[in-house]
């Protein structure tokens, strides 16, 4: 095309040539303008698919580029005593992770480093250093490593040119005392708790894990500063506070180990209670575990026998018949009692412990010499509902609900259902069942001047995993018997250590007035069904004319004949003497019960 | 169509030109501003140069001292870790197993009673009980339980009568015949 302007001047040489090679201009404008139009509706197409199409992807990895998430682990609440020692308590720990891809060529010598310092097994390190699996870019080395310990190890890993090894948070649960209180506080898993106050109260202990975002430009975490940065604070878990004696359950803990080893028991708890308050001071199970180690403890172990495990009480039961004949005022003191050698009623006849012709029994001395034919005689004065409904208001036959798991109510037949003769036996002790809390509670019904206080294990209050509140907080008292039945009980229960009468003279307090009780009871195996072998117990609360502790020991199956005077007296005057001097209760000036035995 | 304002020019006359000339609009002169320019630009690049050297510097400040706190948190947290770990380490110590073995060690023994002395009046109240030795708490750890494996059923093997008798066993040996040979060991289980 010469030209689109014939109207002008012959067109110069030049700018026919500038035309033949370039185009007239507004050719060239039009193919400028759609290549423009094309550059620009690639632009626009890509600005559609990035704003409307997916509009979050790349602020997304824009955001990622160097941003750095931190979680804030909660520290774990400690359980404590009551005097404010940690029975079980958290550290800071680190875990120690690889990256195998980093690793993997220098295992072996890095192996050596982690496992010499760490204390690891060579060989699983080295393994987690070479991978379980080809593409495996995470692997654990140790758990729980103390942080000094971790991060001197990467300290030294870092010197010796080792990559590919990091920490990471990983809290320790520590129980300085080990087995003290163990059944009580409970042990943790891997990474939740497994039994004990730490499964009840995880809720409180716990807190709530938090977490920090900022960006970082380097690998040691330094904040871009002026870069958004957040940070959700952890909320720490709370304390709990126990009104457990961390001494005074260790000691506990041994005195009944070492009778429980010495009798060949199967099995044996003890309770210290203040008698006031109903505040336990000590809850010891033996066998026992250590709380650092619960994998290496039998599994029945671990639990709380002392509320879990329901056994007949025996004649510490006859306290409460006692009372509440007192209370209702059927009898006294003093009565007179004839007691045959063997009392014939309904389907079996009924027997003493002690072979006896027919004897002369004040009621004191029923109670004193534990006469199972005596008791039935005094309880006959009460029908099977009036007598139940005491032994309910003392507590039996229903959950203490104290707040450890699992545990037992026990079972104490409906007054309106119980036969007579069912109501005979539970006058001493048998065909009912109770756990050991219930069993002291009862007791200290009577040291505590006939006002049942509920026992409590928590100070304060605390609410466990089904949403109970349990603590000395909402620890009610009711009266269960009159101040002068509790009393006169308190001066009948004097005579059973007392020495003349030689039932349990070892269960004495040297110094002290002892009130108590001993029971042996017939226990019935789960095996078979039936009764094998005996449960003995002793409970009693010192000084008896103005009681401060009670203390009830039971230890199942002796392999050695024994009764609640010989074997649980001595458990029981060895704790009482320990736990009046550590309070600092000066012996009572009070007289001892004189109370007439026979006549 | 020709201009109207031309019109009046051309019959102005020759004379009234001058006059013309002089009544013309002229553009007025622009006032040239004599104020010196250097000292406004020199403070706006003051300004501007202060205040990117400004911002650097604060930039670099915050770095350093971002810098700084990582380095101190780094620190807060081995401090604490350090605290906590002294703290376990005092909680072993006080572990009542420990101090009660140190004690019986030392001879201590938990009596059976307590026994109060009044510094006031001086009176002994509680009745006084000897600490005996046997009166110490055995603290030994209950038995670990052992995984079946490591705890087999004993073996019992019954042994006749005759070779249970250690004298028999030992006139035997005094006899030095071969047969004992293996003997005295089951013989004695």
């Amino acid at each position: 095309m010469p030209s689109t302007t014939p109207s002008r001047d012959v067109p110069s040489p030049r700018s026919r040539e500038r035309g033949g090679s370039r185009g007239a201009p507004l050719v060239r404008l039009r193919v400028g303008f759609v290549l423009i139009a094309m550059v620009l509706s690639f632009f626009g197409a890509r600005l559609v698919q990035l704003q409307a199409m997916d509009p979050q992807s790349y602020a997304t990895m824009a955001a990622a580029e160097g941003a750095v998430e931190v979680p804030l682990q909660a520290e774990r609440g400690d359980i404590l005593d009551r005097n404010g020692v940690a029975l079980a308590g958290s550290i800071k720990g680190k875990m120690v992770v690889v990256d195998p891809l980093l690793t993997r060529d220098e295992a072996p010598d890095l192996a050596r480093l982690l496992s010499e310092r760490l204390g690891l097994d060579y060989f699983r390190t080295l393994a987690a250093l070479r991978g379980r699996s080809e593409s495996s870019r995470y692997e654990y080395v140790a758990r729980r490593v103390p942080s000094t310990l971790a991060t001197d190890t990467l300290a030294a890993v870092d010197e010796a040119g080792f990559r590919g090894v990091m920490l990471e948070d990983d809290p320790i649960r520590d129980y300085p005392a080990g087995d003290v209180a163990a059944n009580l506080v409970g042990y943790m898993g891997t990474d939740e708790p497994l039994g004990g106050f730490e499964r009840t109260f995880d809720a409180q202990l716990a807190g709530e894990d938090g977490l920090a975002t900022w960006h970082s430009s380097s690998s040691k975490g330094v904040r871009i500063p002026l870069r958004e940065s957040t940070v959700t604070a952890p909320r720490n878990g709370a304390d709990l506070r126990t009104t457990i004696d961390r001494d005074l359950q260790f000691f506990t803990q041994k005195v009944l180990a070492q009778a429980v080893r010495t009798y060949r028991a199967e099995s044996g708890s003890a309770i210290v209670m203040d008698s006031r308050t109903g505040e336990i001071l000590t809850l010891a199970d033996v066998p026992t575990f250590d709380a650092n180690k619960p994998t290496e403890a039998d599994k029945e172990d671990l639990g709380s026998r002392a509320l879990n495990d329901v056994y007949e009480p025996g004649s510490v039961q006859k306290v409460l018949t006692m009372a509440s004949l007192l209370d209702a005022e059927k009898t006294f003191p003093r009565q007179r009692f004839k007691v045959p050698g063997s009392l014939e009623r309904q389907d079996r006849p009924i027997g003493d412990w002690f072979d006896h012709g027919t004897i002369r029994l004040t009621l004191a001395g029923i109670l004193a010499k534990s006469s199972n034919i005596g008791t039935v005689l005094a309880a006959d004065a009460f029908t099977p509902t009036q007598l139940v409904g005491y032994l309910r208001a003392f507590g039996l036959g229903a959950e203490t609900g104290i707040g450890v798991r699992g545990e037992a109510a026990g079972i104490l037949t409906p007054g309106g259902q119980m036969t007579s003769q069912t109501k005979d036996r539970v006058a001493f002790g048998q065909s009912l069942s109770v756990n050991v809390v219930q069993m002291a509670a009862a007791v200290n019904t009577i040291a505590n001047g006939g006002v049942r206080v509920d026992p409590s294990i928590i100070s304060g209050s605390a609410t466990t995993d089904d949403g109970t509140v349990v603590g000395t907080d909402v620890a009610t008292r009711r009266r269960v018997v009159s101040a002068k039945a509790a009393r006169a009980t308190a001066r009948m229960m004097e005579r059973v250590v007392d020495p003349e009468v030689r039932i349990a003279p070892r269960a004495q307090v040297p110094g002290y007035l002892v009130a108590g009780k001993t029971g042996t009871a017939q226990r019935v195996d789960p095996e078979c069904g039936c009764y094998n072998g005996f449960s003995v117990s002793f409970g009693g609360f010192a000084p008896a004319d103005e009681p401060r502790f009670t203390v009830y020991v039971v230890i199942h199956d002796p392999a050695v004949d024994g009764g609640g005077g010989s074997i649980t007296g001595p458990v029981f005057s060895r704790i009482m003497g320990y736990v009046l001097g550590r309070y600092g209760v000066v012996p009572t000036q009070g007289r001892p019960s004189r109370l007439p035995v026979e006549w | 169509m020709s201009s109207p304002a031309l019109q009046p020019r051309l019959r102005v006359p020759r004379v009234a030109q001058d006059a013309v000339a002089r009544a013309r609009l002229t553009v007025v002169p622009r006032v040239r501003s004599r104020a010196p320019r250097v000292p406004f630009v020199s403070l706006v690049t003051l300004v501007l140069v202060g205040g990117i050297v400004g911002l650097l510097l604060f930039n670099t400040s915050m770095q350093q001292a971002s810098f700084a706190a990582s380095s101190l948190e780094q620190r807060a947290d081995a401090l604490a870790a350090r605290e906590q770990t002294l703290r376990m380490e005092l909680d072993d110590l006080r572990d009542p197993q420990r101090v009660a073995t140190q004690a019986q060690r030392m001879g201590m023994v938990i009596p059976a009673a307590p026994v109060f002395l009044d510094l006031e009046t001086g009176v002994i109240s509680g009745a006084r009980t000897p600490a005996l030795r046997e009166d110490a708490l055995n603290l030994l750890p209950q038995e670990p339980v052992k995984p079946a494996i490591l705890a087999p059923k004993p073996t019992v093997v019954t042994v006749r009568a005759e070779a249970s008798a250690p004298q028999q066993a030992t006139k035997q040996a005094r006899r030095g015949t071969a047969r004992r040979s293996g003997q005295p060991n089951s013989a004695r289980r």
